[in-house]
């Protein structure tokens, strides 16, 4: 008895040897046979990026994948993402009515014509015939419809956009559609480069349980791995945490382009950039990095900086309704004492000073407003004029910056250098973004100065106007001025009511001039994209000068050309 | 009472007192997460939606509910499929848990095969042959393995097998060019060999090494330590003496009878090792970009998603749960001992 427990604990023992040995040997063998066979992922086709000669035969598409790394995997729900790397997905995956273009003008898209009512209040589109959806489907005048609907159902992503104006949205005929508003939108066609058209059949097909009543979740589950959209590319993978790889339509209306790329893998992840462009598995990076690390990025052969403008501006928001920036001398004083070119020169290198609080890339800043300059000595005679003067020991500013951008924090550091010579103490409290979002929902929590960056969802100064200075943002992370000034609100509201945009612009224009008089926000600096790539792998528009400078219409995926074959001569 | 019916006395003791802390740790967490700064609702929709919309989540949500009738939502959600919707990813959680937990059990898997594999041989020849050069050895790459966390670890493995040689690839877990084998339990590996697509079990396995062996190093070090601690005290027992001056072969007391109690220890910090794997695979999840349920669970937390945070410490609390339960049989099978102990004090 005792023997054979004996065999039986050695055969147990001989068993555990054997398969930790075969565990060791799959794990060698694994690597071994990845070691010596050749890597397919970076062959590719002589033909790929050479040029096609004859005009006849459809253009080539590059075989092999254009990865880009963003700050988070797209949001591809059109009612719903709204950040970079969704609305670069949805540039690329639907079609909207109109197109923008680099001069800041829109072009036809779906919508071939258009015209516009005498009171302004209803839209007529004619749309592009023979158009289909990734699944083969016919783009019709009800799916305008149906996408409009949904949007503003969910509420959100760009659907603030629409919310307050859209009456309701008919279907004339199968290629007709005319859309009525509430009130007057001056930028609705701007805006409208923000409606994504969707395949109304094939949503419908995908809806899940959900809140939305009769239509269940409006599909937005399936929304977020799949695509419903007719655009030049349509989803092949998604994986919500890490990466969305798009594939080119092949039937795209439009046509596809030679050595457009074939496939684009978004990397939703800014944590190995360094590390992916390096070694060439992404050919261009985000614009999250620091500036030294995009610029040591841009040493390595064949890799170039490259600095792009948006319409995002980054603003010093002063709290008027807590001392002592409540008062308008010390906020005037602020922003003559700031040191607007060591910030753009040694923190945010690349970026523009900015020339008050609408971007100059933006339609609709006024450029009478002058670039933001160090004045120490009007500054100390500003404060001089304070009720705070000789007691601002009692007032230390608090200044939040935020912990998830580090550089915030040197340029928190250099304003409190700055105010220091005018007799201001800051104290810098660097907070995690949610906690930012938190104390800014309430006056008492808010802090006298926040820096944050924002920007326009359309392409008009009024978009930020509205979005930065009317008392609809109090208590969100766009506003910590507190502005609660009703003549202001409806200066913007007006504004955006202008049908003429002559007239429109020019109502912008006043705005700034008041908001400029008033001090409330120390506008620091035009935000540049500063971006490392490799210019003989990725031909791309933006970088060569022809940027749109929208959220996402950069990396329109069909406009770049794509050289795989080059990225074997980087080694 | 038969020894069958004593284990299986044993087994429901320990499944008792899991479902106790899980309750606990349910509480707990959901707690916590609803008195973090920021409302949910507000986060989830963006600063521009209407306030109709965000108010409309929140009833949605059951936010302005008292925390113990939200609480009663969730736990009637549990059971019923619904977890809520993610914040982060939009969707309910439970496709989330079922997307992203299969890469980090396959991560946690592989890490506690390299584990076992090496810290067991390394703590047995350490102890066997104590004090001498091989110890001193072990005992060196030991310290460096407790000291250097596994981040550390996995951006010097990155950079040394992955950017350096390219001997291993650096990021995810599958090739750009290789298709996922077909879903059957999430794990690459398991369903390569499922469906016999051999490529992509060799692809699985080569992106696992560097982010599995990162992981491990760290329970590699320790377990070593604690397994020729044991080895060494079980080395000056009588019966150890007794054996040797019978004239037993040298290999059959260390593998037969110097092994197995020697384990009991070591056994027993490899489950707690393996159950905090799933909190240590944060960081490794964010540097091997590893789609899995620690980063997910990073996620979240930096997006105050309450539904995901509560289910991703949930989970984390189960597996824990599970893998004490596990370790307990298994020490219980090496050491009677315990297993009469809870019979005696029946």
């Amino acid at each position: 008895m005792k023997t054979r427990s004996l065999q039986r604990r050695y055969a147990i023992g001989r068993g555990i040897t054997a398969v930790i040995i075969i565990i060791i040997l799959v794990i060698v063998g694994a690597g071994a046979y990845f070691v010596l066979t050749p890597s397919t992922a970076t062959t590719t086709s002589p033909t790929s990026s050479t040029p096609t000669s004859s005009t006849t035969t459809p253009p080539t598409l590059a075989s092999g994948t254009l990865s880009v790394s963003f700050a988070n995997v797209p949001v591809t729900d059109p009612a719903k993402g709204s950040d970079e790397a969704s609305s670069t997905a949805l540039v690329n995956l639907y079609d909207s009515l109109v197109f923008p273009t680099s001069a800041g003008t829109l072009q036809p898209d779906l919508a071939t014509s258009w015209q516009v009512s005498s009171d302004g209040l209803t839209y007529t589109f004619k749309m592009r015939q023979g158009v289909t959806f990734h699944n083969g489907d016919p783009v019709t005048a009800s799916d305008v419809v149906f996408s409009m609907n949904r949007l503003i159902t969910v509420g959100q992503g760009y659907s603030y956009l629409f919310s307050p104006y859209i009456g309701n949205v008919t279907a004339l005929d199968s290629s007709t559609v005319a859309i009525h508003l509430k009130k007057t939108f001056g930028p609705f066609l701007t805006a409208l480069v923000r409606l994504y058209i969707l395949d109304q059949k094939q949503v419908v097909a995908n809806i899940g349980s959900g809140p939305y009543g009769s239509n269940g979740d409006y599909g937005s589950t399936w929304l977020l791995t799949h695509d419903a959209g007719s655009g030049p590319y349509s989803i092949q993978a998604a994986n919500l945490e890490s990466f969305m790889t798009l594939q080119a339509y092949t039937n795209y209306w439009n046509g596809t382009q030679t050595n457009q790329p074939s496939t684009v893998q978004i990397i939703g992840s800014t944590s190995s950039t360094q590390a992916l462009f390096s070694s060439k598995q992404i050919q261009i990076t985000d614009q999250w990095q620091p500036y030294s690390t995009v610029a040591s990025l841009a040493q390595l052969k064949g890799a170039k900086l490259v600095t792009i403008p948006t319409v995002n501006e980054f603003y010093l928001m002063i709290n008027t309704k807590q001392a002592p920036t409540d008062d308008i001398f010390v906020r005037e004083a602020m922003t003559y004492a700031f040191n607007y070119t060591a910030v753009v020169n040694d923190i945010f290198t690349g970026s523009k000073p900015s020339a008050g609080p609408v971007p100059s890339a933006l339609p609709g800043h006024d450029s009478a407003i002058p670039v933001g300059q160090q004045n120490l000595a009007l500054a100390k005679q500003l404060m001089a004029k304070s009720k705070y003067a000789g007691q601002l020991n009692n007032y230390p500013v608090k200044y939040f910056w935020v912990t998830q951008v580090p550089a915030e924090q040197k340029m928190a550091l250099q304003f409190a250098s700055d105010m220091q010579q005018i007799g201001i103490t800051v104290q810098v409290i660097g907070q995690p973004w949610l906690t930012v979002v938190a104390d800014l929902a309430n006056l008492t929590s808010s802090p006298n100065i926040v820096s944050i960056q924002d920007g326009a969802s359309y392409f008009e100064a009024g978009s930020v106007l509205q979005s930065r200075y009317t008392s609809a943002s109090d208590g969100t992370w766009e506003q910590n001025e507190w502005l609660q000034n009703t003549t202001l609100d409806n200066m913007i509201y007006s504004a955006l009511s202008t049908l003429d945009q002559t007239a429109r612009f020019k109502a912008y224009a006043t705005i700034q001039q008041q908001i400029y008089n008033m001090y409330p926000t120390i506008c620091a600096f035009d935000v540049y994209e500063v971006r490392a790539y490799y210019p003989t792998v990725v031909n791309w528009y933006a970088a060569n000068g022809h940027p749109i400078v929208l959220l996402g219409y950069d990396f329109y995926f069909r406009d770049f050309q794509f050289y795989p074959s080059q990225l074997a001569a980087l080694g | 009472m038969s020894s069958r019916t004593s284990s299986w006395t044993f087994v429901l003791k320990r499944i008792g007192y899991s479902a106790v802390s899980l309750v606990g740790l349910s509480i707990l967490i959901f707690v916590i997460a609803r008195v973090l700064p920021g409302d949910p609702a507000r986060l989830a929709l963006g600063p521009r939606a209407p306030q109709s919309i965000v108010d409309a989540l929140r009833a949605q949500l059951h936010l302005n509910d008292p925390i113990f009738v939200q609480y009663f939502y969730w736990i009637q959600g549990i059971f019923s499929g619904n977890w809520g919707i993610s914040l982060f990813t939009q969707r309910n959680v439970i496709l989330d848990v079922q997307e992203f937990l299969p890469a980090t059990v396959e991560l946690i898997m592989f890490a506690a095969i390299i584990d076992l594999v090496l810290a067991v041989p390394l703590g047995l020849v350490a102890g066997r042959f104590a004090n001498s050069a091989v110890d001193n050895g072990v005992r060196v790459l030991s310290y460096l393995g407790i000291a250097v966390p596994s981040f550390v670890v996995a951006v010097l493995l990155q950079l040394s097998l992955g950017y350096g040689t390219n001997l291993f690839p650096v990021i995810g877990r599958l090739s750009q060019s290789a298709t996922p084998p077909p879903t059957i339990t999430g794990l690459y590996t398991i369903d390569s060999i499922l469906t016999g697509n051999y490529a992509d079990l060799a692809d699985a396995i080569w992106h696992l090494v560097l982010p599995a062996f990162a992981l491990a190093l760290g329970p590699i070090a320790q377990e070593a330590r604690i397994m020729r601690s044991a080895v060494v005290e079980n080395l000056r027992k009588d019966y150890t003496l007794s054996e040797v001056s019978h004239g037993l072969p040298e290999r059959t007391i260390t593998l037969k009878y110097l092994m197995k109690p020697s384990l009991i220890p070591t056994i027993t910090i490899y489950g707690l090792d393996i159950s905090a794997q799933i909190a240590n695979a944060f960081l490794i999840e964010l540097i091997f970009n590893w789609p899995g349920f620690s980063r997910y669970g990073l996620n979240a937390m930096l997006s105050k998603d309450l539904n995901a945070i509560v289910a991703v410490v949930i989970v984390a609390g189960f597996m824990f749960a599970i893998a004490n339960i596990l370790v307990d049989i298994v020490v219980g099978y090496l050491d009677p001992r315990i297993r009469l102990q809870e019979r005696s004090e029946e």
